[in-house]
């Protein structure tokens, strides 16, 4: 979590070009002008930051920690996710 | 149809490859200077023959970077020059009734750029990841939108695509808007940003671009000359303020000039060859709008491609139109120095032609140096003919699928500024 969010403040920092003091877990994104398609686009580059697939079902997120417990899930998920494809890929093979 | 209402132009704003205002615009078009080179890009030797005219623009120099990502190149441009052209009107836009406002702008190819990005992640480099505002750089609307927002604009909002004649098309649908009272004001005119490789490669295998010319690259593009080879592709933007002829009156604005008619015509023939009945029809539908006679007109900008085809049917048409008077119009065809900026092409001979009705100059057609015997009018070859009297103009732009859009413009006492 808290590596997360001090990557995430990083992309965002950078992005949006917002000081990195001013970004916590709380932060609104609205607030910080990421509306819902600035919330696409966050979530375009977190894909290869954290190396991770986004679904593409829709996802409410409201603040910056909404993202955090986002991307930590599917981080979580899809490391679990990956053995067992490598797995049944060796299988087949 | 109610009594039509004068329009006058009252602002003007350009990226081009002659220069990023009007005043640089015109000064380089009357001193025949060319934008064409060659291309220096990655892909370059890829191309036949790698020439175009760019704009020396960076996106980075106008836009904060979050706007910067939402914007196509061919956005960049368009919003640049309307915001010059609103400068220039010195109008506060925010005083008005927003609804009474429009926007009209004409792009042949759209977001071409984002386009080919697009492309390029898919087949190119076998990636599925697609940038997530692809589609909203790429539509052919955005940069209509994106003055709308820019400026708080909830009139019309219209975008125009007949490829070469779409701003030209865009400029005379905001005349008759405001000529027949549906709006008081209008930003009018085009955008284009063609000079992405998967675009430059298209138009090459359509066999209508120039070939380098040997001693001077710049002078590849020979408008009405015999050893025309094509056009050069170019990209740009020019926007006008077009106001009411009383609503710019009432406010003291300084007026450039008037859109006096618009005409409109489809050859309903060849998907590209022209056609001169086409052309003609056009060019009578424009003075017949303007209810003026062929005799009324001063000075032609012709739509002078540099193509075999165009060049020769062109004069055919203007022949038809004004018979023995024609070889005493002087006729520029000011792509030979600016490239063809396809959907904004239009707009720019018209900004350039409303300059240089007001600077009393027919500009050159530069690099007209091999007689045609099928193309013998007065084209004011290579040098500008300045201190002639130039109360109207007609602008010439003819599109492939067959859209002519001619308009007439004129000259008006109190247009002194440049």
């Amino acid at each position: 979590m808290t590596n997360t969010l001090e990557k995430l403040r990083e992309i965002v920092a950078r992005d949006y070009k917002i000081a990195p003091a001013l970004l916590t877990s709380e932060s609104l994104l609205e607030e910080l002008g990421v509306d819902s398609l600035g919330v696409a686009e966050l979530l375009f580059n977190i894909e290869d930051e954290f190396n991770i697939n986004v679904p593409p079902e829709p996802v409410t997120l409201v603040t910056l920690g909404d993202v955090v417990t986002y991307i930590d899930a599917l981080v979580l998920a899809q490391s679990i996710e990956a053995p067992q494809q490598s797995n049944s890929l060796s299988a087949s093979a | 149809m109610g009594l039509k209402r004068r329009v006058a132009v009252t602002g003007m704003g350009v990226v081009s490859p002659l220069g990023n205002t009007p005043a640089e615009l015109f000064c380089n078009a009357a001193g025949g200077r060319s934008g064409v080179h060659r291309l220096q890009a990655s892909f370059s030797h890829r191309l036949m023959a790698p020439l175009v005219a760019s704009a020396k623009f960076e996106g980075s120099d106008y836009f904060e970077p979050q706007r910067l990502r939402m914007l196509d190149r061919v956005s960049q441009f368009a919003l640049v020059a309307a915001r010059q052209a609103i400068a220039d009107a010195a109008q506060d836009l925010k005083a008005l009734d927003p609804s009474r406002i429009g926007i009209f702008v004409g792009t042949g190819m759209g977001g071409s750029h984002s386009n080919d990005d697009g492309y390029k992640t898919l087949y190119g480099d076998a990636s599925d990841r697609i940038k997530p505002f692809t589609v909203l750089l790429g539509m052919y609307n955005a940069p209509a939108a994106w003055i709308g927002i820019e400026h708080g604009i909830c009139g019309p909002n219209l975008t125009y695509s007949t490829a070469c004649s779409s701003s030209a098309v865009a400029i005379g649908e905001a005349w008759q808007r405001i000529a027949f009272d549906d709006i008081d004001v209008a930003i009018a005119g085009g955008t284009e940003a063609p000079l992405a490789f998967g675009s430059l490669k298209a138009w090459e295998a359509l066999h209508t671009l120039a070939t380098i010319d040997a001693n001077e690259p710049s002078a590849s593009c020979k408008p009405f000359s015999k050893n025309r080879s094509g056009m050069v592709l170019a990209e740009g933007a020019a926007m006008l303020v077009l106001e009411a002829w009383e609503h710019a009156v009432s406010r003291g604005a300084s007026i450039h000039g008037e859109i006096l008619g618009y005409g409109l015509t489809t050859d309903a023939g060849h998907i590209t060859r022209p056609s001169e009945q086409g052309q003609a029809a056009a060019m009578r539908a424009a003075l017949r709008s303007a209810a003026l006679a062929p005799g009324d007109i001063d000075a032609i900008n012709a739509h002078g491609t540099g193509t075999q085809a165009n060049d020769a049917v062109e004069t055919a048409a203007i022949k038809a139109v004004f018979g023995a008077q024609a070889e005493h119009i002087p006729i520029s065809a000011t792509k030979a120095m600016h490239g063809h900026l396809l959907g904004a092409a239009g707009a720019l001979e018209c900004l350039l032609s409303l300059l240089a009705i007001q600077q009393a100059t027919a500009l050159p057609t530069m690099h007209l140096n091999t007689p045609d015997p099928e193309c013998d009018l007065d084209y004011v070859a290579n040098i500008a003919r300045s201190g002639i009297a130039v109360r109207t103009m007609l602008s010439n732009s003819f599109a492939f699928g067959g859209t002519n859009a001619v308009l007439v413009l004129g000259r008006t006492d109190s247009a002194i500024k440049i």
